[in-house]
């Protein structure tokens, strides 16, 4: 199970990594994994938002 | 003997020569030096395709004929051109992903998020180059041509990519074991629950491989010792020699070698001599004289090629030639630069 998480987590990184200031993949490149990661895609701005609250209460 | 340059040279050298690359900061003259070799070659019975995805259709500016997105035109015997039109290649890129998520998930319309994401992607400016690249891979793969000239677009060096090769296959192999691992773990856990799932995964999987080729494909094309030469174009200027030393030391820090470089717009030192000589063309050669010691003392080995400066700019056929005549076999040569420098 664990290993599987990697994976989703490598897979997420991948995909929306430029977001987060992690240039991977050329943008061209990334669409075409789009179609696989639109399940995640709603999940992923939550946890996004909820993670930056959070940054936002230990730095500020 | 005085040391001559030209690209004459770097052909005898490599006969092998299947591609040549022009790279450099904007209005320097990539186009023009492009245009030139592939009109050179196509003379000496090679047939050249002459690529640029330069948004403002320089190509067509410089052969004097509408080419913008109109596919491959031959414009002299052997010489064929061809400028894309990359934005439209984009669209309707996004077009087919668009489609493809919604035949995945039969659904009408694209998710808000998704559709904010898919916009965001179009919206960096890496888009417009990757999706360049992509294309310079399509045509040389279509193995039509015996020569190709690449125009680059003057925001990247496409170097990024070579980095990313490497990096990116390390990454999909590492991706592919670990996958194998939990799947093989998993088939004896619950398999028939998540076998839609991992349908899903493998075609996710292929993907990435897939993608993995094409960056790795690309990064073979234009760094191939043998078959291409990149080449950067500058001009005697303290911007231009500074952006040539940075692009020097990325290709050292990834372990390659750049073929050379161009160095056009010069005014020829021998201007000086002249008596006939206006006052402000001598005044020009001086002010290029610091730029051009430095040129020599820093890309001495590097030098393909030196282009005058022309009366004006080369437009249509016999200009390009007149530009082919000096990319080929310089007026100016070594010698003249040395002795600028020793002044
Ligand atoms: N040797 C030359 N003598 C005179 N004019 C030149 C010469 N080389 C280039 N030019 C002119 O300088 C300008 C820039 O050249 P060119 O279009 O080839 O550069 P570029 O690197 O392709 O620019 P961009 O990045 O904008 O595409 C053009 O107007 C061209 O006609
Ligand atoms: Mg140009």
């Amino acid at each position: 199970m664990k290993e599987k998480m990697y994976i989703e987590y490598l897979f997420m990184l991948m995909t929306i990594g430029d977001m987060m200031g992690i240039p991977l993949l050329p943008p061209y490149y990334t669409l075409r994994l789009l179609p696989y990661m639109v399940p995640n895609i709603k999940g992923w701005k939550l946890r996004m938002l909820r993670e930056r609250d959070f940054t936002d209460i230990v730095t500020g | 003997m005085p040391r001559s340059v030209g690209f004459k040279y770097l052909f005898e050298k490599r006969p092998e020569l299947k591609i040549a690359i022009f790279a450099g900061k904007g209005g320097l003259g990539k186009t023009t030096s492009s245009a030139a070799l592939s009109y050179k070659l196509s003379t000496m019975g090679k047939r050249v395709l002459c690529f640029s995805t330069d948004p403002q259709a320089s190509l067509s500016d410089i052969f004097e004929k509408d080419l913008f997105g109109k596919g491959e035109i031959e414009i002299s015997k052997n010489l064929y051109v061809l400028e894309i039109d990359a934005d439209k290649r984009i669209k309707e890129y996004v077009d087919s992903i668009r489609q493809k998520i919604k035949d995945m998930y039969k659904i009408e319309e694209i998710p808000r998020e998704v559709e904010d994401y898919i916009e965001s992607a179009v919206a960096e400016p890496a888009m417009y180059e990757s999706a360049v690249y992509d294309a310079m891979l399509d045509v040389v793969s279509q193995n039509k041509y015996d020569f190709y000239v690449f125009d680059m677009p003057p925001f990247g060096h496409g170097i990024r990519m070579v980095a990313m090769a490497d990096i990116l296959s390390k990454w999909v192999d590492k991706i592919t074991e670990a996958r194998r691992q939990a799947y093989e773990y998993e088939k004896v856990a619950s398999r028939l629950k998540r076998e839609k799932y991992t349908e899903r995964e493998d075609q996710l999987l292929k993907e990435l491989e897939s993608i993995r080729d094409r960056i790795v494909s690309f990064s073979r094309l234009i760094t191939d010792p043998k078959g291409t030469a990149f080449t950067m174009v500058l001009i005697p200027e303290k911007m231009a020699i500074v952006d040539t030393e940075k692009a020097l030391k990325m290709f050292e820090e990834l372990g390659l070698r750049m073929s050379g470089v161009v160095v056009n717009q010069v005014y020829p030192p021998a201007i000086l001599e002249d008596p006939r000589a206006p006052e402000y063309l001598k005044k020009r050669v001086e002010a290029q004289k610091p730029f051009l010691r430095e040129i020599y003392e820093k890309f001495e080995d590097l030098i393909l090629a030196i282009i005058p400066m022309l009366r004006r700019e080369p437009r249509g056929l016999e200009m390009i030639e007149a530009v082919a005549k000096e990319l080929w076999e310089s007026t100016i040569t070594l010698d003249d630069l040395e002795a600028i420098s020793k002044r």
